[in-house]
């Protein structure tokens, strides 16, 4: 089958193009470095014709490990005999950028005896400020067909497929030698003239674009609409999502109330009951708030706000060996670890990237919300301070949020500045998209692949340990009595480990479980305790607690170890898929869970001097 | 001359000076300090909103990767960038060379050197 290669700068729209030819829905965004991964698709004009869109890069010539796995990529498919053409993207409106790159590529398919061909996109933006350029002019001097189109709207796109048409049908034409042997200093040089030659003269794109940043880059407004951005965010991910997981939830529930009474069988009543409509619970229940954070930072990316977000928040968290580039997914890391660990992504720098991803787990999430809640209700009085203005369980809340957070930020920095030398890093250059409006329907689509990624890739490995917890649970007492079952002989075999907390069997059965997820944790002590609809209410548990003797030094023990403790395998399953390294996940697991275990102690300690 | 040729020690394969030019001395800190001085002075990180910028050269802290990865942007000597947005409390700033606008931290920005065009 013959191949087509798609190939240009980032954020020159390839994707888009990618999507309008194959018919395929590709990630696309207005934010540079948003394609990771080499895709391919059959085009929907031509389906014996593979089209392959690679990761943009702004050269050959790699600066990182991860642009030259794209660059590796390349030259190895202009040594493949069935890739018969090279489309190369360029943006017009940043016509410099896009033409040394692309003289790089004609001139390696020249070397190559592949025939290349310029792709202009963004001809509708020049089209609708009433600028005009010479890409006659350029074809002639790049001696290779330059095709006008306009990904966003599809105009052009015939005549991109009647040119792999003819490319096909023809072969390779005669050789530009002149270009052959030309080194990349030259190539840069000429790429230089040719855009001041042939490129769209006038600068009213960039003053538009210069006039908003003025005013979302300003030190006032800039901050205000900064945090009246975030609040939004913020706002949609708990107050949005919200509905919708209590649907999911208590569609779960429906189903399994009308699929378990048709089993006969008791035990396997119980599994269908709690392991598997449990485990599906319990990843399905994430779907709404990845959805909804996917479409919000959707709408940022394709905005260009993004980008001006990063810049504001760079200062501050290089402090702390981050860019601002970490600052969306570590602020998504509040609400939730699974898409803030995808929204990383977009961090080009390998070292910062993961150094987001060992923060995002320290980040306090919306699972460790009832915790705190049990916890605090528990072991602080409900007293107020200042006429009820200030809370003194709120000001707890706030304590240990703020804790963890420090804890994600120290971490990094101590890590960033003790292992420096063993990872990549870039420097912060950040190409600043042109502001536009989002496309909606692609938006959509995104969140809908991306939630669905998560179900297919996660909730494998989630249903997975959730049937494995069932059974330990449940046998050899048939579900009779939690702690005579293998996982209460094994909570009462590591005992010694909790109760240097202060904390008896119970307590370590409920923290194994809350492996799984950490708002499983209230759920088991309420079985331990023989107190229903803990998710609801906590009340009644936290009186519970308090009566069964538990000290404050081992409440508070208890909180910092969930702040620091990875207890969610959701979030290592899509660590060990997005940072390509089960290792990385395995190795946070425990190192968080042994400085959680020391933490915890240190405190339980300091708080029984009190 | 750039000075760290003339005070090898003066400069590390980080983009900051490294403390250990103070404890040599008050004769090398006030030295060093008039080097970063000047040399700030005519970087593009010294840009203001509004002001624009030749670009003369990249200093010798600069690796090499970097440096053509900024030719490649469009920081070639010669050209001129104007400054866009200077962001306050020392975030990156916002440079528009050709047609393309790019941000820039002081760890890049400050090891361009220009001369600049208009008046800061």
């Amino acid at each position: 089958m013959k191949k087509v290669i798609l190939i240009g700068s980032p954020n020159s729209g390839k994707s888009l193009l990618f999507n309008r030819l194959t018919g395929m829905h590709q990630r696309v965004a207005n934010y540079p470095g948003i394609t990771v991964d080499v895709a391919s698709g059959a085009l929907a004009a031509l389906p014996e014709v593979v089209l392959v869109d690679f990761p943009g890069t702004y050269s050959l010539h790699a600066i990182s490990g991860e642009e030259q796995v794209a660059v590796n990529y390349f030259s190895d498919a202009l040594e493949d005999p069935d890739v018969a053409q090279v489309l190369c993207l360029i943006d017009v409106t940043r016509l410099e950028k896009s033409l040394y790159f692309t003289l790089q590529v004609i001139r390696e398919c020249e070397r190559h005896g592949k025939h290349a061909v310029v792709i202009a996109n963004m001809m509708d933006v020049l089209e609708k400020h009433k600028i005009s350029m010479d890409l006659e002019g350029l074809s002639a001097e790049v001696q290779a067909p330059v095709i006008p189109i306009s990904a966003r709207s599809g105009k052009g796109l015939d005549a991109v497929l009647e040119q792999i048409k003819q490319g096909l049908a023809n072969g390779k034409g005669l050789a530009n030698s002149g270009i052959v042997d030309v080194p990349d200093a030259i190539l840069r040089g000429t790429a230089h003239k040719l855009a001041h030659k042939y490129g769209p003269k006038g600068d009213l794109l960039i003053k538009s674009q210069a006039r908003l940043d003025s005013f979302f880059l300003h030190t006032a407004f800039g901050g205000i609409v900064f945090f009246g951005i975030m609040y939004l965010m913020f706002q949609s991910i708990f107050t949005w999502a919200a509905p919708a997981m209590d649907a999911i939830e208590s569609l779960v529930a429906a189903a399994a109330s009308v699929v378990v009474p048709l089993i006969p069988n008791h035990i396997a009543q119980d599994f269908v009951q709690d392991a598997i409509f449990g485990g599906i619970g319990a990843f399905l229940v994430f779907v709404p708030q990845i959805f909804v954070l996917t479409f919000v930072i959707g709408i940022l990316e394709d905005s260009g706000y993004m980008a001006r977000a990063a810049l504001i928040c760079h200062k501050p968290l290089r402090v702390f060996g981050l860019t601002g580039k970490s600052f969306i997914p570590m602020l998504s890391g509040v609400a939730c670890a699974i898409p803030a660990i995808y929204a990383a992504r977009s961090i080009d720098s390998p070292k910062k990237r993961l150094l987001t991803y060992i923060a995002i787990p320290l980040m306090p999430c919306s699972a460790r919300l009832p915790v705190y809640t049990l916890l605090i209700a528990a072991f602080i009085p409900s007293t107020t301070l200042f006429g009820g203005l200030v809370g003194l369980q709120g000001v707890a809340m706030f304590g240990v949020y703020f804790f963890g957070m420090m804890c994600g930020l120290i971490a990094t920095s101590v890590l960033s500045r003790v292992r420096a030398e063993q990872y990549e890093d870039l420097p912060f250059v950040l190409e600043m998209p042109p502001y536009r409006l989002p496309a909606w329907q692609p938006l959509i689509r995104n969140s809908w692949n991306r939630s669905k990624h998560f179900v297919t890739k996660a909730g494998v490995i989630i249903l997975t340990v959730t049937i494995v917890i069932w059974i330990l649970g449940y046998f050899p007492t048939m579900g009779e009595d939690l702690g005579a079952s293998w996982l209460g002989q094994f909570g009462k075999l590591v005992e010694p480990v909790f109760s240097p907390l202060g904390l008896d069997w119970r307590y370590g059965v409920a923290i194994m479980t809350s492996f799984l997820a950490r708002e499983v944790f209230v759920g088991t002590l309420g079985t331990m305790f023989g107190i229903e609809n803990t998710d609801d209410n906590v009340l009644p548990l936290a009186e519970q607690i308090q009566a069964n003797g538990m000290s404050v030094a081992s409440g508070v023990a208890l909180l910092v170890f969930f702040a620091i403790a990875l207890m969610c395998v959701s979030t290592m399953a899509i660590l060990g898929k997005e940072s390509r390294s089960k290792s990385l996940a395995l190795k946070l697991f425990f190192i968080y869970g042994i400085a959680a275990y020391v933490m915890a102690l240190l405190a339980y300690n300091l708080v029984g001097l009190f | 001359m750039h000075l760290e040729h003339i005070i090898p020690f003066a400069t590390t394969n980080d983009n900051c000076y490294h403390p250990r030019a103070f404890g040599r001395g008050h004769f090398l800190a006030a030295a060093f300090t008039f080097y970063n001085l000047v040399r700030m002075s005519s970087s593009l990180w010294s840009l203001t909103a509004g002001t624009q910028g030749q670009i003369q050269d990249f200093d010798t802290v600069l690796a090499d990767n970097y440096r053509v990865r900024l030719m490649e942007l469009g920081f070639h000597p010669g050209e001129v960038v104007t400054c866009l947005q200077t962001p306050a409390f020392g975030s990156p700033k916002v440079f528009r060379v050709a047609n393309s606008i790019f941000s820039l931290d002081d760890e890049v920005a400050s090891h361009i050197l220009i001369t600049p065009i208009t008046p800061a």
